[in-house]
């Protein structure tokens, strides 16, 4: 569904992602995971259109390379950010519109946009201005205001950051129901294992921008190169 | 704020200027100030519109105007362009300046495009003065003279029959500020905001930056440069005067005593401003100075302008 091929990009010295190919198939949930700085974000940023890169990204069998982002957000990638971002003008269901009104093919769909809030829960905080949402309301609300666009896949930047226990499980509960209930493609960039194990059904690990391995989870969590450069001694001798 | 409270507020204010001339019908000197007021209402709101709501500081507004009044008044005196016609055509022409401003503008952070915008009033005043400007027949430093009123069907609008220019202006004033209340409740509006606080999230939801961005700097400078071209038929004289320093921190002055992103607060921060300005007048050089303490106090006292005391808690937080 999403194919990477031979992908670089250069931020002037810093080669931030080398020469990477990955291919996530259709309704995978798909991780990935590495060092702080290995250059995850930077390929949630080449696939959404927002940097020129070297190679060729192509969704649905359509090359997607130059497109500009709004345009790969209409094709059906949708996004969140690992710095949750909003929209403090506005309202919740007016920031959910916005994705229904501007990413989905046939425009704003009302119907679709009440479905939405209630599927990420934000039903009593509808009428509410962004600002005063938790870290968690504002997470919802990204993730919401992706779907309303009526993804084909959903790529999400570190969604547990900064959450506790409780919240994790919930995070983890919504982008089972992402997947499995509304069908859609997962990318998830996580540096919790835990959650990656769980999650994904295969799991792609770049360090310094190249790709370390790629595989099932449990194959992973067991390759001796991902567990010298990534996850230390310590994760592979635990229990 | 609802569509509704925006435009009460609208029609309230409209309201009362629109029977003002009842009562000073007869003094001509408030009715010029009523004209003005109407005039600079809508200039104050364009520049809202692609300020506050918008989020671009674009600090060329006052040169849209004079674009658009330099326009139309040469199309009519060098070339005989009926003052209707040469209005439109002003308006079409200061739209396209502002779409060529604002290209260079789409990838430039917010204090860049301020100098960028500001540059095009800055190099205006030379421009107008130099050959160019007098080739084209801006009468240099000098100005324009003898720029004819509008006339509409063999009826002119001219300060000599000042109450019905007064309801014409009031009529353009009423059209151009509805088409902006318009535009901010529909979702070109909702894409404004969504842009100015957070153009990544914005664009990644299908949101183009460039083309919501190039179309408010294409509408602000399409009615601004109408704005700038009717007042000079109306003056019907204009010089480079406007572009010194004098006119454009009036026009901030405005912004700020309405309330920035707090439409209709530029409308009423316009009639305030031009009213307070010519009340002021007796002070003479100490005018400024008075001006610029209240604004200081103002700001200070009512961070969202005038437009803060009908603001519910839950609105201003934003
Ligand atoms: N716009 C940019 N300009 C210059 N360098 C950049 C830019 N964006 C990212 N980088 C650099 O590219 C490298 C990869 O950054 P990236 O944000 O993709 O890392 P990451 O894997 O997401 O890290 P983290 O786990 O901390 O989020 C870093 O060294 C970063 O400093
Ligand atoms: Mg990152």
């Amino acid at each position: 569904m999403l194919k990477a091929t031979r992908v670089t990009k250069k931020f002037g010295e810093l080669v931030a992602v080398n020469d990477l190919s990955f291919h996530v198939q259709d309704g995978q949930i798909y991780g990935i995971a590495g060092p702080n700085g290995a250059g995850k974000s930077t390929v949630f940023n080449l696939i959404t259109g927002n940097y020129g890169y070297e190679g060729k990204i192509e969704f649905g069998g359509k090359k997607i390379t130059g497109l500009s982002p709004y345009r790969i957000a209409q094709e059906g990638i949708a996004r969140t950010f690992q710095i949750p971002q909003i929209f403090p003008s506005l309202t919740v269901k007016k920031s959910i519109s916005v994705g229904s009104r501007f990413g989905a093919r046939n425009g704003l769909d009302e119907d679709h946009v009440e479905k939405i809030i209630r599927f990420v829960e934000l039903e009593d905080e509808r009428t509410q201005k962004t600002g005063r949402l938790n870290l968690l309301g504002k997470k919802k609300l990204m993730i919401g205001a992706s779907l309303a666009t009526k993804p084909k896949i959903l790529m999400l930047d570190e969604p547990m950051a900064g959450s506790n226990a409780t919240e994790i499980k919930e995070l983890m509960n919504l982008i089972r129901k992402i997947n499995v209930e509304l069908g859609v493609t997962v990318i998830i960039i996580e540096h919790f294992m835990k959650v990656l194990t769980e999650l994904t059904e295969k799991l792609l690990i770049i360090e310094s921008g190249s790709m370390i391995c790629c595989d099932a989870p449990e194959a992973v969590t067991k390759n001796p190169e991902v567990i010298e450069s990534y996850l230390g001694k310590a994760y592979a001798e635990r229990d | 704020m609802s569509s509704k409270r925006m435009a009460t507020i609208m029609g309230v204010t409209y309201g009362i200027a629109a029977i003002m001339p009842f009562f000073v019908g007869d003094i001509r000197f408030i009715m010029h100030i009523l004209i003005m007021c109407l005039i600079w209402a809508v200039v104050a709101s364009c520049w809202d519109l692609i300020m506050g709501f918008a989020g671009i500081f674009s600090f060329g507004q006052v040169a849209f105007f004079v674009i658009g009044a330099y326009t139309s008044a040469i199309l009519s005196v060098q070339w005989n362009v009926p003052s209707v016609v040469a209005i439109l055509l002003a308006g079409v022409f200061t739209a396209g300046m502002g779409v060529i401003v604002g290209l260079p503008c789409l990838k430039l952070a917010g204090p860049y495009v301020a100098l960028v915008t500001f540059g095009v009033h800055m190099t205006l005043m030379p421009v107008l003065r130099g050959e160019i400007g007098i080739a084209l027949g801006s009468g240099g430093s000098q100005g324009i003279l003898t720029i004819p009123p509008v006339n509409i069907l063999g009826y002119t609008f001219s300060s000599a029959n000042q109450i019905p220019t007064f309801y014409f202006t009031l009529f353009l004033s009423v059209v151009c500020t509805v088409i902006i209340l318009a535009v901010i409740k529909s979702y070109w509006g909702t894409a404004f905001l969504a842009l100015k606080d957070s153009e990544e999230f914005a664009m990644s939801l299908g949101v183009s930056a460039f083309k919501y961005k190039l179309m408010v700097f294409a509408l602000t400078s399409f009615l601004t440069g109408v704005m700038g071209a009717f007042y000079g038929h109306y003056i019907g004289m204009l010089s480079t005067r406007m572009l010194e320093l004098d006119l454009f921190c009036t026009l901030m002055v405005m912004l700020v005593v309405g309330g920035i992103g707090r439409f209709p607060g530029a409308i009423l921060g316009a009639f305030i401003t031009v009213t307070a300005n010519e009340l002021l007048a007796p002070l003479g050089a100490y005018r400024a100075v008075t001006l610029g303490a209240l604004v200081v106090l103002l700001v200070l006292l009512l961070p969202n302008g005038v437009m803060g005391l009908w603001l519910k808690r839950s609105d201003a937080e934003a």
